[in-house]
């Protein structure tokens, strides 16, 4: 062999050589590498392990510890697990008994519940679905249902689950509570045209007597003295004061009357009707400091309430000039509204009873002692308060308030 | 550049040439590694070149063509180490058109810093197939070796014209027909 050739060969051989410990020192470090990662992986596991175990604990706490029941069924309908809410509300024992869902659903039901399930099955869940199901001892429950699929890790549904609220008690509440309310309802109508027709039949009598005592008067004039006619004035004036009374108890019977015909009512304008529309005397003045702002309401009712201060500040002026002002303050949450006059004053001991039903302090023909309460009412309907300071003899203010909407 | 390349191109011209030529352009080269490969080593790309350039003047062979037959040579170390990979494939043209999309994310998942062409599929029929080489490395004769080593792989030929869009080869136009 020429020296050459051997010069080559021993040149190969070095590079084999060479090429061969590399090749064991990428080797040794890669499996170093591996080692690491193996021992790396080995704790990721545990601590996935770890991780399982807790959420696994977790779940089946909270599957046995809801209130509700709890319901895993595959996709069939063939029930898989139930916790102890379940069993106690239907009464079977999946674990001794195989149970199917179609078996719980009331017959007239059915419907529902099978475009409930399409539902879950095409939208993954369904909510608020109630209707009743059949127990195991053939008892009728009404149930309200939140359901949804499980999928698993590819997205493919493998089961449903849901969770059952017994509302048996709620529903028959409920249904309770509407019958009642139907009730009070009609009792209302029917006492509200009572109070109407009551109305309508005391006062016929007392227009009768009324007419009589005229005709007695007329013909007999002439043979009547002095103390005879006004007596029968006397009668006249009670009569009349019996009529009044009569038209503010109904009036007052339909103040309580809940909160319809809410429309926007300009206070300003309403008050100011009502000051060209009552009999003001000359000597009083009645005016509005601020001017009054527009709420939601009933406009007859803030009519009544302002008619009543403002006739009653009429009613009770015993000034040579009398005032009547009208102001009012908007707070938070709240408008507050002032009558002021400088007439009789109350005195203190009377300021609660005032807005008890037929406590009026002065018996006159105008003033039945409803008014006030009327307006305690129409109050109380719009969730304010009414209140009064006052000086006998000096005068009277009443305040009252109305929430805002 | 993954060792094998090298190892085996080596072997390839230790068999053709003999021993000598190895030696040869080793010495002739300039080289980082000395000229001491392994397979599993990962060595630079120049390397290749300087070897290649040396064994075209040498042999008097083109580099495209030294690249042809050591492409074809390299489909049997493919057929030997990935049987699976192969047989994963009933039909050459599903297995060319779906380089960019399977097998290049195969070899990344032994080779994480492998650098590899970019095959884009043009067009498509049952018995054709357009693909655009990208490569800096410019080395679309190793691809058509390939080629036609997996199309004599699944028993059949085709005719693979090279059409090239930018001068310096770095993206070539493969136009494959199947016979």
């Amino acid at each position: 062999m020429s020296q050459e050739k051997i010069e080559i060969l021993k040149r190969s051989l070095a590079r084999e050589k060479a090429a061969r410990k590399a090749a064991e020192k990428i080797l040794e470090d890669k499996s170093r590498d591996l080692y690491y990662l193996s021992e790396e992986l080995k704790a990721t596991n545990n601590k996935l392990e770890h991780l399982l175990t807790e959420k696994s604990m977790q779940l089946e706490g909270v599957f046995e510890n809801i209130l509700d029941a709890y319901v895993v069924m595959d996709l069939h309908g063939n029930v898989l697990k139930f916790n102890e809410a379940a069993t106690k509300l239907f009464g079977y024992d999946v674990n001794k008994e195989s149970l199917n869902v179609t078996k719980l659903i009331y017959k007239e039901d059915v419907e529902y519940a099978m475009s409930s399930f399409f539902k879950l099955k095409t939208k993954g869940f369904f909510k608020n679905y109630e209707a009743r199901v059949y127990t195991k001892d053939k008892k009728v429950k009404f149930v309200h249902i939140n359901a949804s699929l499980i999928l698993n890790k590819d997205k493919k549904p493998v089961a449903a689950q849901g969770i059952v609220r017994d509302i048996t008690a709620v529903k028959s509440l409920h249904q309770q509570k509407e019958t009642i309310l139907k009730e009070l309802e009609k009792r209302n109508n029917e006492l509200h045209e009572y109070a109407h027709i009551v109305s309508h039949d005391l006062k016929s009598p007392l227009r009768s007597i009324n007419a009589l005592i005229s005709w007695i008067k007329t013909d007999n004039e002439s043979i009547l003295d002095k103390n005879s006619l006004q007596n029968f004035s006397l009668i006249e004036n009670t009569l009349e004061t019996m009529e009044k009374l009569i038209s503010d108890i109904l009036e007052y019977s339909s103040a309580g009357a809940s909160l319809k015909n809410n429309t926007p009512v300009n206070l300003n304008e309403l008050v100011n009707g009502l000051i060209n529309f009552l009999y003001i005397p000359k000597n009083i003045k009645v005016i509005i400091l601020n001017e009054l702002p527009v709420v939601i309401g009933d406009k007859t009712k803030f009519q009544q309430i302002f008619q009543n201060f403002i006739s009653n500040a009429i009613k009770f002026s015993n000034k040579e000039e009398g005032l009547v002002e009208i102001d009012y303050k908007e707070l938070d949450s709240f408008y507050q509204f002032s009558v002021k006059d400088n007439g009789i004053g109350i005195e203190k001991k009377y300021h609660e009873k005032i807005f008890k039903i037929f406590h009026s302090l002065n018996k006159s023909k105008e003033s039945t002692g409803i008014g006030l309460s009327i307006i305690k009412k129409i109050v109380d309907l719009y969730e304010g308060d009414v209140w009064l300071e006052s000086e006998p003899n000096k005068g009277t203010t009443f305040y009252f308030t109305i929430q805002k909407n | 550049m993954k060792g094998i390349v090298f190892t085996e191109f080596l072997d390839l011209i230790e068999d053709k040439f003999g021993l000598e030529m190895v030696d040869k352009i080793i010495n002739q080269s300039t080289l980082e590694s000395k000229g001491i490969y392994t397979s599993i080593g990962t060595y630079s790309f120049s390397e290749m070149l300087q070897l290649l350039n040396h064994l075209s003047k040498n042999t008097n062979i083109s580099i495209d063509n030294l690249l042809l037959v050591y492409a074809e040579h390299f489909f049997s170390v493919i057929e030997k180490s990935y049987p699976g990979l192969l047989a994963t494939y009933k039909d050459p043209i599903e297995m060319l058109s779906s380089i960019e999309n399977h097998i290049h994310i195969e070899v990344r998942k032994i080779y994480p810093d492998a650098e590899l062409p970019e095959f884009t599929v043009e067009e498509k029929t049952e018995n054709s197939l357009i693909m655009i080489y990208k490569s800096n490395r410019a080395m679309h004769h190793f691809g058509l070796g390939l080629m036609n080593k997996t199309f004599e792989h699944f028993n059949t030929t085709a005719t693979i014209a090279l059409e090239k869009i930018k001068e310096d080869g770095t993206e070539v136009k493969f136009i494959i027909q199947k016979n």
